[in-house]
């Protein structure tokens, strides 16, 4: 049986001041779905429990002209029900419609996809895609990080053990930009994603690719942008011959980062052409 | 085991009633609901979150109340199988369960009931595709789901 201090405060700063006092030996909870296994199964133990979903600006969808910001304790199924969402970052909503099932989605929360950083995460390759920033609150002051520098490895975030993660920031797309998101996995719902791909593409009216972003999820310890590939095709009209070699590129840099595994020859050829055909049917969808 | 001084007050209304009940805070709503309320419809699966059978509506929401930590539910509104009807007068969803034989071994059907209340109440009409959505997280291992989901679907024609 566990034992923690348990506070549900309902002000950030207090709950930041909580944090400060205890930074050593306290988890945050926000949905629960990752740290609620972690406690029954004993992996963690700590001496100070954090329940952040009582406080009411650590929640929220909200647009400035250039930027949506999304509080950390929105929910899978918040994000999928926003309607700004929808409209700015079609593949946001793809995405927290394919995490878990109804029970998961209205439990589990952005700013814990993120915090967990879990290899398999679905939420953390998507925001990766945007460029987000996470926003950091502590006693010391407020920060926006780079998500793409959020992250140190597999299960673990880059920042302070005093910092809480309170939103996710990120730039509205330029017009004519197209998203995809894709999930291979065992079946649709409650399943772990065996690859997802995260697909961003711009072009210009002559069918060059002016901006490409692509993050394959759940192929490394820790996904990021596959900028080798992004380079590739930037600037060129997407050919079959160009893809075909893109595709095949993909398999390798996946291969630079994991080593030879024992999945390693399904999940390079697949990966490849999952990006192949996820990003052709960007192309012709316009 | 939790001493009783390291038990804290917790205050939430359950199936419309208010209830305080000493919890010590490792415990899950869960098994707040089946061990301290004796509201034994309300099942144990996998205890992890992967099989619904121990869906209740947290705010009018499906939750699995084994990821549930019983304080989050602090001045919450909880409502399990035992709140959706009466022995007398059950909810047309547990009449047709009954009627269109979808419960086998019963162990999923609470879960699967709270998910389906939880669509109706939502979408009183749903598409075949938005039942099967709905309880997408709730695992049946005697496989019935046909019959779960035509015993939806019926409630959701005639509601």
């Amino acid at each position: 049986m566990q034992s923690y201090e348990y506070y549900a405060p309902r002000s950030l700063p207090d709950a930041l001041e909580y944090l400060a006092e205890n930074a050593k030996n306290c988890r945050i909870i926000a949905g629960g779905t990752d740290l609620i296994p972690a406690l029954r199964n004993e992996d963690i133990h700590p001496a100070f429990l954090l329940n952040i979903m009582e406080i009411a600006e650590v929640g929220g969808i909200s647009e400035t002209e250039q930027t949506v910001r999304i509080g950390a304790i929105t929910t899978f199924n918040d994000l999928a029900e926003s309607g700004l969402i929808r409209k700015e970052f079609p593949i946001l909503s793809e995405m927290a419609l394919s995490v878990g099932g109804p029970q998961t989605r209205n439990r589990g929360t952005i700013g814990g996809n993120i915090a967990s950083a879990a290899p398999a995460a679905d939420g953390l390759p998507v925001f990766l895609s945007l460029d987000a920033e996470v926003e950091l609150s502590s006693r010391r002051g407020k920060r926006n990080l780079p998500l793409n520098e959020a992250i140190a490895k597999a299960w673990t975030p880059a920042w302070g053990n005093d910092e809480l993660i309170t939103a996710i920031r990120i730039k509205k797309l330029p017009s004519g930009t197209r998203t995809a998101f894709y999930k291979l996995a065992r079946r649709q719902a409650m399943a772990r994603s065996r690859m997802t791909i995260s697909l961003i593409l711009r072009r210009d009216p002559a069918g060059i690719i002016e901006e490409l972003r692509f993050v394959p999820g759940s192929v490394m310890p820790v996904p990021r942008r596959m900028e080798e590939i992004e380079k590739l095709l930037t600037g060129k009209v997407p050919t079959d011959e160009l893809l075909d070699q893109a595709a095949r590129a993909v398999g390798e840099e996946m291969v630079k980062v994991t080593g030879i595994r024992w999945s390693t020859g399904y999940k390079k050829p697949v990966l490849g052409n999952l990006f192949r055909i996820v990003l052709s049917q960007l192309i012709t969808a316009g | 085991m939790a001493k009783d001084q390291d038990k804290t007050i917790l205050k939430m209304t359950v199936n419309g009633e208010p209830v305080e009940v000493a919890v010590n805070p490792a415990w899950t709503l869960l098994r707040v609901i089946r061990e301290e309320l004796g509201l034994t419809g309300t099942k144990e699966g996998c205890g992890i979150g992967d099989c619904g059978a121990c869906t209740v509506l947290l705010e009018g929401k499906t939750v699995n109340s084994c990821l549930v930590l019983a304080l989050q539910a602090e001045g919450k509104e909880v409502r399990t199988v035992e709140g959706l009807g009466t022995e007398e007068n059950l909810d047309p969803l547990q009449e047709s369960f009954i009627e269109y034989g979808a419960v086998q071994c019963g162990f999923c059907t609470p879960g699967m009931l709270i998910s389906a209340r939880a669509l109706l109440d939502k979408n009183p009409h749903p598409t075949t595709e938005e039942i099967k959505v709905a309880i997408s997280g709730n695992l049946c291992r005697c496989t019935g789901y046909v019959k779960i989901i035509q015993a939806i679907e019926i409630v959701a024609q005639e509601g």
